[in-house]
């Protein structure tokens, strides 16, 4: 079977466009141009060597031309063989990985470079495209986006569970510190419990600090098939498994608000691994909400349904700790990228694995797990739901 | 009158008789002819056996609250939900067993997860009627 490793990786620091701050105000255009051209700093390679390979474009939130990903590969100068778009929220960059390394192992094309850039901060007074059922049936009576869902799913969790503010406000805190280790991340200050829990009610019991804030940035990934990828670098950092899953449990009107199809994806991802849940050292789980962290550690299998308030209490999150979670601060410090959010999962886990994570670096890390969500479901959770493996030989 | 400045719905030729309903104060669910499965959001095909022999049952308007949120903060697009604030909507499980988000005519410090509550009918303009929900006994 044809091994697929990441050979390059790339992270823009990113920006909420405050100009008045002395910060960037850069568009999508150039996140695009930017995240690229650290790809071919990284690697020593040239646009040339790029022809005829696979690219992938995550989609963004806002207002774009139907025709995206050409028109990025003709801003960058890019001839792809293939050329796909993410159209998956959350789970945009996660969703590209799985369809690139199919593509490799299917044998179309020998490396697929993920391109992911968003500029939520540069769109003033205009609403993101939304879905046909949050126009008909969720705007008009007064629902608030995804912070009104995802406050509903941490409201059911409470009285299913009887989690307390401490519960989510620990991860918050927690990826802080890494954050605070990270030089790329937007939010670096570390943060004590007490201000989280005074941190002011958005959509009760969703708190500000709880809410992943929206900021500017660039990302990418390349793929690349063994019998080439010692040709880009010999950091090679293996794509040990997937799994992905959408729409579970598609015709149950009365789903649990408290579950994702993450556990369905995980368990597919260590089959094809062939490793444990134990095994691995670092997850990192999309985190535009802490109550979607959570049902994250559940459904990947850390801790039981129900039980992830004893294990956050027992359990060092932090880069230093037993399970490092979210090492780069996730979207919480380090921000979110609009469409391109998840893609800072992805990036920080290859960066780990390549020993390259500077003061945050998880020691001894053999294996790292990354669980992506992405579109609000209509009375449940997410549609889209996956798992990524990196790590052996 | 004055000019309703809220988000509203799209009619289409299979949501025009679930708002036609609204207007007369009934509230309709979608349900299959073919295998009886009951669905919220109208769709235009079973989500259960895919097909397009869909009909309209007329809900109890009773059900409980799944779960809940008290909004306290608007977002551009819903900026006229402003003067509401703090406001509660509600996940609510019909008793004929689909899910509904609506929004509940209670003060926060009165709604909680189970609470039962009865739908009613508020006209946003001579073509959309909403439905809402208030706690019941």
């Amino acid at each position: 079977m044809t091994k697929i490793f990441v050979t390059a990786y790339a992270e823009t620091p990113v920006s909420r466009a405050r100009v008045d701050k002395g910060e960037k105000k850069l568009t999508i255009e150039q996140y695009y141009a930017w995240a690229l051209n650290m790809v071919l700093e990284q690697t020593g390679l040239s646009l040339s060597d790029f022809r005829g390979i696979g690219v992938g474009v995550t989609g963004s939130a806002y207002p774009r031309a139907e025709i995206w990903s050409a028109e990025v590969v003709q801003n960058l100068g890019l001839e792809p063989r293939l050329l796909l778009r993410g159209d998956h929220g959350g789970a945009n960059g996660a969703a590209l990985l799985v369809a690139g390394a199919l593509a490799i192992q299917a044998g179309y094309v020998d490396h697929f470079l993920i391109l992911g850039a968003d500029t939520p901060m540069n769109i003033t007074g205009e609403a993101a495209l939304t879905w046909r059922y949050e126009l008909d049936y969720l705007m008009p009576v007064g629902m608030m986006g995804p912070n009104s869902m995802a406050a509903m799913m941490m409201q059911r969790q409470i009285h299913q569970y009887g989690y307390k503010p401490e519960h989510y406000g620990k991860i918050s805190v927690s990826q802080r510190e890494n954050a605070s280790k990270n030089p790329n991340a937007y939010f670096r200050t570390p943060l004590k419990m007490e201000e989280y829990l005074n941190s002011p009610l958005i959509s009760d019991p969703l708190r500000m600090l709880d809410i992943c804030p929206f900021v500017n940035g660039g990302f990418a990934l390349l793929l690349s098939r063994d019998t080439v990828a010692k040709k880009v670098t010999d950091k090679l950092v293996k794509v040990a498994g997937f799994g992905s899953w959408h729409n579970l449990d598609a015709s149950n009107s009365l789903k649990d608000i408290t579950t994702t199809g993450v556990k369905n994806a995980v368990k597919q991802a260590l089959e094809m691994s062939g490793i444990k849940l134990k095994d691995i050292g670092l997850f990192n789980a999309y985190d535009d909400y802490t109550p979607v962290v959570i049902m994250q550690l559940e459904d990947a299998g850390f801790c039981e349904k129900g039980k992830a308030g004893k294990f956050l209490e027992e359990t060092d999150i932090t880069y230093r700790g037993e399970l490092p979670l979210n090492t780069g601060g996730g979207l919480l410090s380090y921000g979110q990228a609009g469409m391109a959010g998840g893609m800072h999962h992805l990036v920080e886990a290859v960066r780990q694995q390549r020993g390259e994570a500077g003061e945050r670096q998880v020691k001894d890390l053999r294996y790292s797990l990354v669980t992506s969500v992405g579109a609000l479901e209509h009375g449940g959770t997410f549609i889209n739901n996956y798992a990524i493996i990196f790590g052996g030989e | 009158m004055s000019e309703y400045k809220r988000p509203l719905p799209q009619i289409t030729e299979y949501t025009q008789a679930f708002w036609q309903a609204a207007k007369n104060g009934q509230l309709m669910i979608q349900e299959c002819r073919r295998c009886g499965h009951k669905q919220w959001y109208p769709r235009p095909s079973c989500t259960s056996c895919g097909s397009l022999d869909l009909g309209w049952r007329q809900s109890s308007g009773k059900g409980s609250i799944h779960s809940f949120t008290v909004i306290r903060r608007v977002v551009a697009n819903s900026p006229d939900f402003q003067r509401d604030i703090p406001f509660v909507i509600a996940e609510v499980d019909l008793d004929e067993g689909v899910r509904m988000y609506a929004r509940v005519e209670a003060s926060p410090e009165q709604v909680r997860v189970g609470q039962r509550v009865k739908v009613s009918f508020r006209e946003a303009t001579p073509e959309i009627t909403l439905y809402t929900f208030s706690p019941s006994a």
